[in-house]
């Protein structure tokens, strides 16, 4: 069994070790953080009047904004993290292996944030979180959100990487460290015996088989929240659901390469994700990327066609209105990210950095896409003759969603100093007793 | 059991938004809240111009999309057709906002004693000496108590802030055996409140020989406010003369 050791540090990947690096990123999420807890206190004590949402209709606002926009985005985000670590067990692909924590936590931390974002959009959120748990509603698509997304697709989550990271755990409980009590509790008795291994494949084999199909049903809600709507024209229809899990493979994928970009850069000597993981991740990335273009493309051709009332008034806000230059910025950036991947896949020469690039291209454009489907609907496309709305997020929102992300990075970086984020067990020379069987492409 | 429905004649009305006030002195509703709406609307261009009225209050449908998407129960519909919020149990996701085509739902901004006839700052000291500190002045007692077989806090608005609120059909005053107080204000009897279900009620025997519509039929919400006269809106209609709706 071979086990990353150093013989100057007693834990791996500088676990435990808070470096000066590590201080300041500390220092400015925390700031962040403060900032948006501020900005979340303000609109608390006075109501959400502060923020620029509004009824529509007669007030002529959107009622969801730029909160519910973020719970899409960051929900989306976790389905490719987990799926990720999935497929790559399930399929045996060893080169995804060094990043399958990542992927689990990046997962975990999109759907704390995701969640955070639901009860933050509440105008009464402790009812909202004592009242889901009193009467909670199967026939509102929202039951999706608070069950199978909260409990399921989270909780399971959280069993994933807790059992994934077992095994290090119990490595880790033997070395004397300040942290020993901590990998004492996440091993939880976990002692690596053959029958324990075994066992624990196992577990870990039907989690994975199990979770890929709860996690598209999960999310499919979250797309069927407004796919199931008949008042407001625009969300109507049976792609939504669809479309809101290519685009959260998309954008999931986009932050999984851009997180282990970072956490590469961020190990130095301790990095073992090499170009391998990347061209993997840049291949599932062109995937999805493509079928997210195709759906934004299908939806440009349906709305240069809409003839109905309602609809015609929606297309117009979206390409040549209000909401055009967040429409063609959307379909630009995607079309950018794809074509940078295409060129790499064409060539075989797949570079970190350019990667990184399109990715942040895909994740910003799908970021604009969810835009686009809560907003204009609100504000462009009422039924009765009211007047036109408006809608853009105000400083409080804004500072509150920054808060969010730094939320999410503190939670990642925490973790990094508690716990190894990339496995402990060499990835490239897989063994029997990890049930992995040499499969390299 | 009955049924409760209102009619709209649209020939009667003349646009005087006394039903507005009414409802809003009623129920104690915030400044920007209009559970009762009356659309003023211009047609044609000058000096070929019509004016016409479109009263909407919530339509209280029997598929009604508010109380389907609930996810908590809090928005509901009775028996007696009346749909209902109860401002106790609403989260404040304004999920029926969004489903409901009307535009008919308000939402707490902010505490709803801000909100509350804004022409004045009722924290001003000299405001206060008149008022004796109360804000707002006058505040329905009907209000805060609990109705039908539920008995959920149901009627009225201006409960708290972060929770969503709408027209009642005046639940408080039904349970009394009253019309809502749009109908009982209406100074030409366009608004004609009942029991569809009794062949002898007003409401029964105004729509009766009568050809009415009903707002959004297309949608399948099945509304159970009925309009005489006039036609549905569209988009050619220009809105005039819209009220100070924002918080």
């Amino acid at each position: 069994m071979a086990v990353e050791t150093r013989p100057d540090v007693g834990l791996p990947q500088g676990v435990g070790r808070l470096t000066l690096k590590w201080k300041a990123f500390l220092l400015v999420a925390l700031a962040v953080l403060g900032f948006g807890l501020f900005a979340y206190g303000y609109e608390q004590a006075n109501g959400m009047s502060v923020t620029s949402l509004r009824s529509t209709g007669t007030m002529g606002g959107a009622t969801w904004g730029l909160y519910v926009v973020m719970v899409e985005y960051f929900i989306g985000v976790s389905l490719a993290g987990i799926v990720i670590a999935a497929v790559s067990r399930v399929f045996r692909i060893v080169e995804l292996r060094p990043i399958a924590r990542i992927a689990e936590l990046l997962t975990v931390a999109s759907l704390m944030v995701g969640l955070l974002a639901v009860i933050i959009d509440l105008g009464q959120p402790l009812r909202g979180i004592k009242n889901m748990l009193l009467y909670a509603r199967p026939q509102s698509a929202f039951f999706g959100t608070f069950t199978l997304v909260a409990g399921g697709v989270f909780l399971s989550a959280l069993a994933y990487l807790f059992l994934g990271g077992r095994r290090d755990a119990a490595e880790l409980a033997e070395i004397p460290s300040r942290l020993q009590w901590f990998h004492r509790l996440w091993a939880s008795g976990y002692t690596d015996s053959v029958d324990e291994r075994d066992r624990h494949r196992r577990v870990m084999f039907w989690l994975s088989v199990g979770i890929v199909p709860l996690i598209v049903i999960a999310l499919s809600t979250e797309g069927l929240v407004f796919g199931v709507q008949v008042g407001r024209p625009g969300w109507f229809g049976s792609l939504q659901g669809p479309d809101f899990l290519v685009l959260a493979a998309a954008s999931g994928l986009a932050n999984l390469v851009v997180l282990s970009a970072i956490v590469r850069r961020a190990l130095g000597d301790w990095n073992r994700i090499d170009a391998a993981v990347f061209k993997w991740l840049g291949r599932f990335l062109l995937v999805a990327a493509s079928a997210a273009l195709y759906f934004m493309v299908v939806e440009l051709f349906t709305l240069l066609y809409a003839t109905p009332s309602d609809e015609r008034q929606l297309a117009d806000a979206l390409l040549t209105g209000t909401y055009a230059w967040i429409f063609w910025l959307s379909i630009g950036l995607m079309t950018l990210g794809l074509g940078l991947l295409i060129a790499q896949a064409a060539s075989s020469n797949w570079r970190i950095g350019t990667l990184v690039v399109a990715s942040v291209a895909i994740s910003t454009a799908a970021l604009a896409e969810r835009y686009l489907t809560v907003i204009p609907s609100q504000t462009h496309a009422t039924l009765l003759p009211y007047d036109t709305g408006s809608y853009f997020p105000n400083w409080v929102e804004f500072s509150v969603v920054a808060g969010l992300f730094a939320f999410g990075a503190l939670l990642i970086g925490l973790f990094m100093k508690v716990f190894p984020i990339i496995p402990m067990r060499d990835h490239l020379i897989p063994t029997q007793d990890d049930g992995v069987e040499a499969t390299n492409a | 059991m009955p049924k409760y429905s209102m009619a709209v004649d649209l020939e009667r009305c003349q646009g005087c938004r006394a039903c507005m006030t009414a409802c809003k002195v009623e129920n104690n509703t915030v400044v920007s809240n209009n559970w009762m709406y009356v659309f003023r609307f211009e047609e044609g261009s000058y000096p070929e111009t019509e004016m016409s009225f479109l009263p909407r209050q919530c339509q209280h449908c029997d598929n009604a999309p508010c109380a389907k998407v609930c996810p908590v129960g809090a928005r509901f519909k009775r028996e007696d057709g009346i749909v209902l919020t109860d401002s106790d149990r609403c989260i404040g996701c304004r999920y029926c906002e969004l489903a409901c085509p009307y535009g008919v739902n308000y939402y707490n901004w902010q505490k709803p004693e801000k909100g509350q006839y804004d022409i004045v700052d009722w924290h001003d000291d000299d405001i206060q000496s008149a008022t004796g500190g109360a804000i707002p002045p006058y505040r329905n007692p009907d209000l805060d108590e609990l109705y039908g077989e539920e008995q959920r806090r149901t009627a009225g608005g201006g409960h708290a802030k972060g929770v969503i609120e709408k027209c009642t059909f005046c639940v408080h005053r039904v349970e009394k055996g009253l019309d809502p107080a749009c109908a009982d204000t209406c100074p030409t009897d366009a608004l004609i409140f009942g029991d569809i279900e009794d062949p002898e009620s007003p409401i029964s025997l105004y729509l009766k020989d009568q050809s009415p519509w009903q707002l959004l039929e297309e949608a399948g919400t099945k509304p159970n406010v009925y309009y005489i006269g006039g036609k549905p809106p569209n988009k050619e209609l220009k809105e005039i003369e819209r009220p100070k709706a924002t918080v």
